[in-house]
């Protein structure tokens, strides 16, 4: 029988693991250990070594027909390994095989493999069987069927097979659990309504550990976004001990296996994934990294927006961009409505679609990223930049504001980001482009709301709690000239002027109430009252010190001094405002004097009207309405 | 108000549908070739200006209103100065919109 030669070692190599081995083994014996459920097993051969062998379902016919019997020559084609019962005990679960011949006298002198335990690093097959869970098994019987349902297992090439965790199981009491981690799935497939799971991804995006505290008490808590090899995403979140467990394993960039975890729905104000669901891990999972992992899985998925796209798209849109930056502002620090101060700055990033928009950089990346980019555009060249996870917000035109969740990449090994390249290195750069943030208009017209003078009663604005802060385009019918100042206290508390009001008394001198002093000189501060009139109504403004100054051009106390010397300049001063127009900030807040609840408008800025930012306001304000 | 011979506001893309007609554009000077007036449209064509008078120097914008002799000319009737600082891209808008959306609109 020399035509057949089995496969030597073969019982040892597939043993310790080696499952693309395919050997060509004998069978020694084959019977059936589970009539109901048609399950046979037998033993097999390598001419020296033996091992049990288990068929699958699908096979069962083979053995039953007698086609596979003792003697007969079986080439192994897809197996896995399996415990028995928590022991060391191992058997050889056959999925598919080809009959090379189908009797033939025994080949060697095969002996039974000694039940050695084998390392236990081995690769075994229990997750193999697609999600049917593995019954328990007691625990010293090799004899004992391994049950695996009426259900044929089905081997399935997993998406990335060079990972599958060995099984451990824990005897805890009667019954044994594949302590293991599942085989692993893609994330698009994970679902609450799998027992076990495994994925494995590469980390888009780690969180920092934030604190919180609620009714539940304090606690700590920091997430990881992770992306597989068929784009699948997911963010995962730690509380707690877990934070201490697995903040340092986690790194941006690094590939890990994640395994056993709660899968709650995502919530959409904080994650923005592609996905319905986020992992939330638990004391069972298990977070790790695959140090050997090459490039099959990428390391950020973006799905790009062009910006002409932006343009038509609501506020609070998340969203992916790439564009050359133009231009880089200066960092800024601003104060929060906290009071805690925050850095801003400004990018403008100009792409294929003939539009540039500004791209707001809130934090800390304005001095990491922001720095570099200032660096290499003074330098005069213009890096692409791709924001991932990008908000839109329609603050004066639309532009794109950093959340902490978002990414600069400056320069990204991407085809996008090449063939953006090659455009603006091939005339891109002289492309003329319209930006979709409106900043070229003035600084007023901004951030504001437009109303008309009637609107400002019509829609009732004020009644809130809050001030509500609009812009209108009008013009100064009248002034009150009489009471258009008071006397101030000029006293100094540090940086801060009092600036109440003082009144002359029996001595000749300006006594203050709150400092409880006199002074032989006081400021003088508008208090101006003035009618202002659009084309659809008039309204009473109240301009004080720094507004009244910009509105007339002349501080308090010259005007005041012009009425009390006659001097014409007094009338000429305010003359020179009348039936102007003008763009006014008001501050419209309803406030009580004594009984009476009246709507006080409060004039805010003044800027001069510009006939070429109004037509642009104008002309946005039309495109807007075309739209909508 | 005469509206027997109205003059719709074109820019040089939208010049090509008044041939024949009466129109109204602003361009900014570019150069004078011996009486024929070469400027640059608020979109960025070249259009040829003739017989205008006063006109000025480059790169001053001039309203210009008379009848469309082709696609990128004009024979001038009226021109009329309108200095350096003019913003070339809301007027632009301003013909989009006359020609195109709101064109029922406009004469």
């Amino acid at each position: 029988m020399a035509a057949v030669r089995l496969t030597p070692n073969a019982v040892e190599a597939v043993l310790a693991g080696d499952v693309n081995l395919r050997p060509i083994v004998q069978v020694l014996d084959v019977r059936c250990v589970n009539v109901s459920a048609d399950r046979w097993r037998g033993n097999v051969s390598d001419g020296v070594n033996t091992v049990p062998a288990l068929f699958a379902g699908q096979l069962s016919a083979l053995a039953r027909s007698g086609a596979v019997r003792g003697g007969t020559i079986l080439q192994l084609d897809e197996y896995v390994i399996n415990n028995v019962g928590g022991g060391p005990r191992r058997i050889i679960v056959v999925l598919n095989m080809t009959v090379l011949r189908a009797e033939c006298d025994i080949i060697g002198n095969p002996t039974i493999t000694p039940e050695t335990r084998l390392p236990n690093q081995n690769h075994s097959g229990a997750e193999q069987f697609n999600g049917i869970r593995q019954p328990s098994v007691a625990a010293n019987s090799l004899n004992t069927p391994t049950m695996l349902g009426h259900q044929a297992p089905v081997f399935q090439p997993t998406a990335q097979p060079s990972y599958r965790p060995a099984p451990s199981y824990k005897n805890h009491g009667p019954i044994a659990k594949n302590e293991a981690p599942a085989r692993i799935i893609p994330i698009s497939s994970l679902n609450p309504y799998q027992g076990r799971w495994a994925i494995k991804g590469r980390v888009t995006a780690k969180g920092d550990i934030r604190r919180y505290h609620n009714a539940k008490g304090e606690g700590k808590v920091f997430n990881f976004d992770l992306l597989d090899s068929d784009g699948g995403e997911i963010r995962v979140t730690c509380f707690n001990d877990l934070v201490d467990r697995f903040y340092e394993v986690v790194e941006v960039g690094k590939v890990y296996v994640v395994s056993r975890g709660n899968l709650k729905p995502a919530q959409k104000n904080f994650n923005h994934l592609n996905n319905e669901w986020e992992i939330v891990l638990d004391n069972g999972s298990s977070v790790d990294l695959c140090p050997d992992e090459n490039s099959s899985i990428p390391s950020q998925r973006f799905n790009f927006r062009p910006i002409s796209e932006v343009e038509d798209t609501p506020n609070a849109t998340i969203l992916d961009m790439i564009g050359v930056v133009i231009s880089v502002s200066p960092c800024t620090t601003i104060q929060k409505k906290n009071g805690m101060e925050t850095q801003k700055r400004i990018i403008n990033l100009k792409d294929m679609s003939g539009r540039s928009v500004d791209v707001t950089m809130w934090g800390e990346f304005c001095n990491r990223e922001g720095s570099q980019l200032q660096e290499t555009v003074e330098r005069g060249v213009f890096p692409v930049l791709a924001v991932k996870t990008g908000r839109v917000n329609d603050f004066g035109g639309k532009s794109v504001g950093t959340i902490s969740s978002s990414q600069l990449l400056i320069d990204p090994d991407i085809v996008e980001a090449h063939s953006l390249r090659q455009w603006f290195d091939g005339g891109g750069r002289d492309a003329s482009t319209q930006s979709i943030s409106r900043d070229a208009t003035p600084a007023a017209s901004r951030n504001a709301i437009r109303k008309t003078v009637a609107q400002i009663k019509e829609e009732g604005l004020g009644m809130e709690d809050k001030p509500d802060w609009v812009t209108v385009k009008a013009s100064v019918i009248f002034f009150k000239n009489e009471n258009f100042c008071y006397t101030s206290c000029p006293n100094k508390e540090g940086d801060r002027q009092c600036n109440k009001k003082v009144t002359k008394g029996t001595s000749g001198l300006w006594y203050c109430d709150k400092c409880n002093r006199e002074f032989t000189e006081c400021d003088y501060r508008y208090l101006l009252q003035l009618q202002i009139q659009d084309h659809s109504g008039t309204a009473w403004v109240t301009a004080f010190q720094e507004a009244g100054q910009e509105l007339l051009g002349v501080s308090a106390s010259d005007l005041s001094r012009f009425k009390e010397e006659e001097d014409p300049r007094f009338a000429e001063t305010m003359l020179r405002c009348l039936f102007q127009d003008y763009l006014l900030r008001l501050k419209v807040k309803e406030e009580t004097y004594g009984d009476e609840r009246r709507v006080k408008n409060t004039l805010a800025k003044v800027e001069r009207f510009d006939p070429a930012g109004e037509s642009k306001y104008l002309l946005d304000t039309i495109s807007r309405l075309v739209a909508s | 108000m005469d509206t027997s011979s109205p003059s719709p506001f074109v820019n040089g893309e939208t010049l090509k549908i008044f041939v024949g007609r009466r129109v109204r554009t602003v361009v900014q000077v570019q150069r004078n070739e011996g009486g024929v007036l070469v400027g640059q449209s608020t979109d960025g064509h070249q259009l040829t200006i003739r017989g205008a008078t006063d006109a000025p120097e480059s790169p001053h914008y001039m309203e210009v209103i008379g009848i469309a002799d082709s696609n990128q000319s004009i024979r001038a009737e009226v021109c009329t100065d309108f200095g350096e600082n003019f913003d070339a891209g809301v007027f632009n808008g301003l013909c989009k919109l006359a020609n195109e959306t709101f064109k029922p609109l406009f004469l």
